[in-house]
């Protein structure tokens, strides 16, 4: 237990049971803003609190704020309520809370089911937080699957185009992935040598996974990583990425770029490099192929895209690859790891939410009151909307990994940590950058610069609510662009133990 | 000198000032920016001050120390830094520590005057230039997050840091280019030049990966030092060299990446002084001058350097000398002028290299100043409209011929001393070939600039013309100090009597390389020179309009050279059939074969074999009485035929 009671419950619960207070009892579209509002404000402050609060001296505890009640047990197995946040996930925790304001900012303007709208949302902030904070891999299953369901809502009820077909196969890829996480959780539990489900005991050193399990380690680490690399998702099973992206709503759009996919990257880093650190070290080479293939593949793929999401979302794939790529580079090091790709890919986790998530709030804004998002038909809008393309230049410089933008900090950290093993792929997954910068710099030149358009006369620029979440995410971008310490010293003291493992240390 | 960073701070500082609060300052916060760089500029000073009274024992400051001898050698280098943050945990070994850090050797004394002044001269300028610019605080905002920039740049003391600035200083640029995005041919170019200059980027960022691999740090002396001591072999070195060099190419617009810089006009004028003359373009000389220790452990690599930069050189004063715009002779003017830097570095001309960089610097600023005082005030940029400006412009006519004979090498002024210390460099370390090619260059650039000079101000004066006017005091002021420059700079090469032991001394501090001087060499370039300017007279002043309108499109051979050797053509087809194909084939393959068939394929497949199982279950107990006789006497005939 924290010294400030149970801290993460209610960071976790608060936009749940909010969601249950406005279901109750909010009765017009306007005090169900109000609320929603105000319960992702609270939960922000809460994650906040996580994050800074988060003890960095010497010798503090890995696991912290850590609560636990036992669940349920059968034979000698025991499954409990356990959650904890280290290093690697109070940032991602803090990164939930920022992007579930910016959500439900993002959503003030929905005027159909309302309620429903926000209580989905609510219930989505839940599940990832979730995940994000379980240490115990059945609670982290079930918020795994949790997920699906409110974004599956909010994709098919509130979404444009294809909407049904983008939402089915976002839940058939997921759920796919889902069913071999499953699997691999049931060996878990009947191997009795192990008899438990908690992640804390299953990723300390040597592995508890060493002895008598019932199938071998490397299908474990493979069903896992199946499981995560859907969720990324990395190149061949992106194609549900494009399609889910393009079909969401504003707000569904930013936390699926945001943090869903930043679940795929954390469950790498926290089972298959923390718990099968041998089969990580062993299969690297399979992870860095897949991340420069994503890096080059999802880039080619992006120059060609007309629409402003579709663009997005391919140069996610893109930049999700770096995080592949970051993590396979503990491959061939012998230990003598450092710490710069993991952490690389750790940093690319959270800077990518924040620039994508900002990237998509922009977009949205601007289909909202341009009603397109052909970028052939934009053209001029920087003229009309200055706050809106400000915003926007600025994700995309930082998505093209300018310096002074926290882009480049995870960029360069991965392109150190895979260098020193894999330079040939690494020097590859670098002309990425050019790739990058053609299609930002494409993308901004046709839609956004230029003489304004007539039909575009009447466009008017962000109001008060609508900059906010703009403003929130190009300071957190700029601030950790300047000073990356904010965060890397955090990522660090939860990589540390894994890099130990890894490096055959105690 | 510990408070040397303060001189790209205070510039980094006035740019979101101005954004933020620009709009209630008077001059919408211009002088924030004015007033940062001139800070900037005084800071120079009492660095330079500083600089020559340190010695070794100043605190930070050190010589390289030879490992046999003990002896001291190399100039006095002195290095101040901060850690920015850890990927690792502070103190643990295998950590790597990411510092702000800055060195201050000559070069960096030198540069930095160069810089803090030109951007001065230049913002000042922009007062009068830019008057009335609905985006006039933006401007200033960009062009002081641009000088930062590049003082950051010559001031970084990490290959790191040098690359943060490095893109900075690209997407700076980028955002002036495109000042004008409403524009097309800005916003294209503008796009052209960050891209083109990223594609050498991404080798110069594999080179500092490299270093890093090998050396374990990102600092500039220590990977010197690898090299000094053999820690890296010569292969690597190359190899460093070169990707290091690659960036260099394309910040420096050497071929095959010269492509974007003579768009890049597309700017305000002075945003192309600044480019041209002191940030930008000489960030890719700087580059290789100061990584010079690992450029000299590879003689493949400084040959490549030399080759480049000779092969740039002539290309493109071939081209400025058929160009028609102005401001376009000026840029080819400047991708020559940087190609003879490049060739000097690569014939072991390190100093001869600096000096010219800052002889050009000046002499170029100038020229583009007055150019932008030409288009100012005529609104024209196509030389064959122009003529006989010196009668309205006569401070605009002075200045400029004042650059014009300096770049072309008239003896006196500075651009013959630096280009005269070029050919000596060449003559000493390569070979006849490269020293003729060379001289051809020499005259090929006096000729362009006779022709920039004698065909807009001297000659007759069009009628349409009669009216404009001279350049208004704010932008007169600048141009006069720094024609004072390009007049007088060249004097510093001189051994002058008593401590002062010329600028190749300074650069190169304990191993004075003071200034030389072949008669033979002297001589041929002063007759090119000269020759060429009287060429150019009888050529262009005898006649201006006819030898300009007549030549058009009459052989191919110069039909060629005006078409800029079609590479801009190779790179747009290149894009266009090879790179967007490629794309389209991708993207089609992503769709088709990944999505469609990968995945749709057996959820299809799946629904198909629903459906037809469908059929089946039809729900009448007699369809499914008769399936269970069916069935039992299908088994019924195996067990007969297995077990009879």
């Amino acid at each position: 237990m924290s010294p400030v009671g149970p801290l993460l419950t209610a960071t976790v619960f608060l936009p749940a049971v909010g969601a249950l207070v406005i279901l109750a009892f909010a009765r017009s579209d306007r005090s169900v803003r109000t609320w929603a509002l105000a319960v992702a404000l609270v939960d922000l402050v809460l994650s906040l609190l996580v994050f800074s609060m988060f003890d960095r001296s010497d010798g503090a505890a890995r696991f912290q704020f850590v609560e636990q009640f036992s669940w349920f047990s059968v034979d000698t197995f025991k499954a409990s309520y356990l959650l904890g946040v280290d290093g690697l996930s109070a940032p991602l925790v803090a990164l939930t809370g920022l992007l579930g304001i910016c959500a439900i900012l993002a959503s003030w303007h929905v005027d159909v089911r309302v309620r429903e709208h926000y209580i989905w949302l609510l219930v989505l902030q839940t599940s990832v937080m979730g995940v994000f904070t379980s240490l115990d891999l059945l609670l982290f299953f079930l918020f795994w699957e949790l997920e699906l369901v409110p974004m599956y809502m909010l994709i098919s009820i509130w979404g444009a185009g294809r909407k049904e077909y983008s939402a089915m196969k976002f839940l058939i890829f997921t759920l796919l992935g889902s069913a071999f996480m499953l699997v691999a959780i049931v060996a878990v539990f009947l191997t009795p040598e192990i008899g438990t489900f908690n992640m804390i005991e299953l990723s300390q050193a040597g592995t508890m996974l060493s002895g008598g399990v019932l199938i071998p380690l490397a299908s474990l680490f493979w069903m896992f990583f199946i499981a995560f690399a859907i969720k990324l998702p990395t190149w061949p099973v992106h194609t549900w990425l494009p399609d889910a992206h393009t079909d969401a709503p504003t707000a569904a759009s930013v936390m699926l770029a945001g943090v869903l996919l930043k679940m795929g990257g954390y469950g790498l880093l926290r089972i298959n490099v923390g718990m099968f650190p041998d089969q990580a070290e062993q299969y690297a080479w399979v992870l860095v192929a897949l991340g420069v293939i994503s890096v080059l593949y999802g880039a080619v793929v992006t120059i060609r895209q007309t629409d402003l999401k579709r663009l997005i979302a391919y140069s996610s794939v893109s930049h999700m690859g770096l995080v592949m790529l970051g993590i396979g580079s503990i491959g061939i090091t012998q230990g003598t790891l450092t710490s710069a790709g993991l952490n690389g890919a750790a940093m690319q986790l959270f800077t990518h939410g924040t620039i994508t998530g900002l990237l998509f709030l922009a977009t949205g804004l601007i289909y909202d009151k341009a009603h397109t998002r052909y970028i052939p038909d934009l053209g001029g809008v920087a003229g009309r909307m200055p706050i809106v393309a400000t915003a926007f230049l600025i994700a995309g410089l930082a998505s093209l990994g300018l310096p002074g933008l926290s882009g480049f900090v995870s960029e360069v950290l991965v392109f150190l940590g895979a260098f020193r093993a894999y330079p040939w792929p690494t020097a590859l997954a670098v002309l990425g950058i050019v790739l990058a910068a053609g299609y930002i710099l494409w993308m901004m030149e046709r839609a956004f610069f230029g003489r304004p358009r007539e039909r575009f006369a009447d466009l008017t620029d962000a109001n008060l609510v609508e900059a906010a979440p703009l403003v929130l995410l190009v300071i957190t971008i700029v601030g950790i662009g300047v000073y990356p310490a904010l965060l890397t010293e955090v990522f660090e003291i939860g990589l540390e133990p894994m890099i130990r493992v890894l490096n055959g240390g105690g | 000198m510990t408070w040397a960073w303060l001189i790209p701070v205070l510039s980094f500082a006035a740019a979101p000032l101005i954004v933020v609060a620009g709009r209630f300052l008077p001059g919408k916060g211009s002088f924030l920016a004015i007033l940062a760089i001139a800070a900037g500029f005084g800071l120079f000073w009492l660095t330079l001050s500083g600089f020559l009274e340190a010695n070794t024992s100043t605190e930070g400051c050190a010589r390289i120390v030879s490992a046999e001898t003990g002896k001291e050698s190399g100039p006095l280098t002195c290095q101040y830094e901060k850690t920015w943050f850890y990927a690792g945990l502070p103190g643990l070994e295998d950590s790597v520590e990411l510092t702000w850090g800055i060195l201050i050797d000559p070069v960096t004394v030198v540069m930095l005057g160069l810089v803090t002044f030109v951007a001065l001269m230049v913002q000042v300028y922009s007062l009068g230039y830019m008057r009335g610019d609905p985006k006039f605080g933006w401007y200033y905002a960009v062009h002081a997050l641009f000088a930062a920039s590049m003082l950051t740049l010559v001031l970084a003391d990490n290959f790191l840091l040098l690359y943060v600035s490095w893109e900075l200083v690209g997407a700076c640029s980028y955002l002036l280019i495109g000042f004008w995005h409403e524009r097309p041919a800005a916003r294209e170019a503008a796009k052209k030049a960050f891209v083109v200059t990223r594609i050498g980027d991404v080798g110069m960022l594999v080179g500092i990966l490299l270093l890093w691999r090998e050396v374990g740090s990102f600092e500039m002396s220590a990977a010197f030092e690898a090299v000094r001591n053999g820690a890296i072999g010569e292969g690597t070195a190359t190899a460093a060299a070169l990707l290091l060099f690659l960036g260099a190419m394309g910040k420096s617009a050497q071929f095959p990446f010269h492509v974007w810089l003579p768009d890049a006009m597309e700017g305000p004028t002075p945003v192309s002084a600044l480019i041209h003359a002191a940030t930008m373009v000489v960030a890719g000389v700087y580059l290789v001058a100061r990584a010079y220790p690992i450029f000299e452990a590879s003689g493949s690599a400084l040959l490549v350097v030399a080759i480049i930069g000779l092969l740039t050189a002539l290309m493109s004063s071939t081209i400025a000398l058929v160009s028609t715009d102005l401001k376009r002779i000026l840029a080819y003017s400047t991708i020559s002028h940087l190609g003879l830097m490049m060739l000097s570095l690569g014939a072991f001309g390190y100093t001869a290299a600096v000096f010219h960089l800052l002889a050009h610097g000046f002499a170029k600023a100038l020229l583009f100043l007055g150019a932008g005082s030409v288009l100012h005030s005529t609104e024209e940029q196509d030389v064959r409209n122009m003529g006989g400006l010196r009668r309205v412009m006569p401070l605009t006519t002075i200045v400029f011929s004042i650059g014009a004979l300096s770049l072309g090498g008239i003896p006196i002024l500075s651009g013959f001393w630096s280009k005269d210390e070029i050919l000596l460099a060449v003559s000493q370390h390569r070979n006849v070939v490269f020293l003729i090619l060379t001289l051809v260059t020499a005259f090929l650039s006096a000729l362009y600039m006779a022709r920039a000079m004698f065909v807009p101000f001297f000659g007759q004066l069009p009628a349409k013309l009669e009216h404009v006017h001279d350049a208004p005091p704010s932008m007169a002021v600048p141009m006069a100090l720094l024609a004072v420059l390009a007049v007088g700079f060249g004097f510093l090469a001189f051994n002058w009597p008593g401590e002062y032991v010329g600028f190749g001394g300074f650069v190169f501090d304990a191993k004075p390389h003071g200034f030389e001087f072949l008669v033979w060499l002297g001589a041929i370039s002063i007759v090119l020179a000269v020759v060429a300017f009287a060429i150019g007279y009888v050529l262009y002043i005898r006649g201006a309009y006819r030898s300009e309108r007549e030549r058009a499109g009459k052989s191919g051979l110069v039909k060629m050279v005006e078409s800029k050797y079609y590479i801009d053509e190779v790179y747009q087809w290149t894009i266009d059939r090879l790179v967007l194909i490629f794309a389209n084939f991708i993207g089609l393959f992503d769709r088709a074969v990944v999505n469609d068939l990968a995945v749709n394929g057996p959820a299809n497949t799946v629904r198909h074999v629903g459906i037809a199982l469908r059929v089946h279950i039809t729900g009448h107990v007699y369809s499914y009485a008769l399936g269970m006789v069916a069935g039992t006497l299908v088994v019924a005939v195996i067990w007969w035929i297995v077990a009879g």
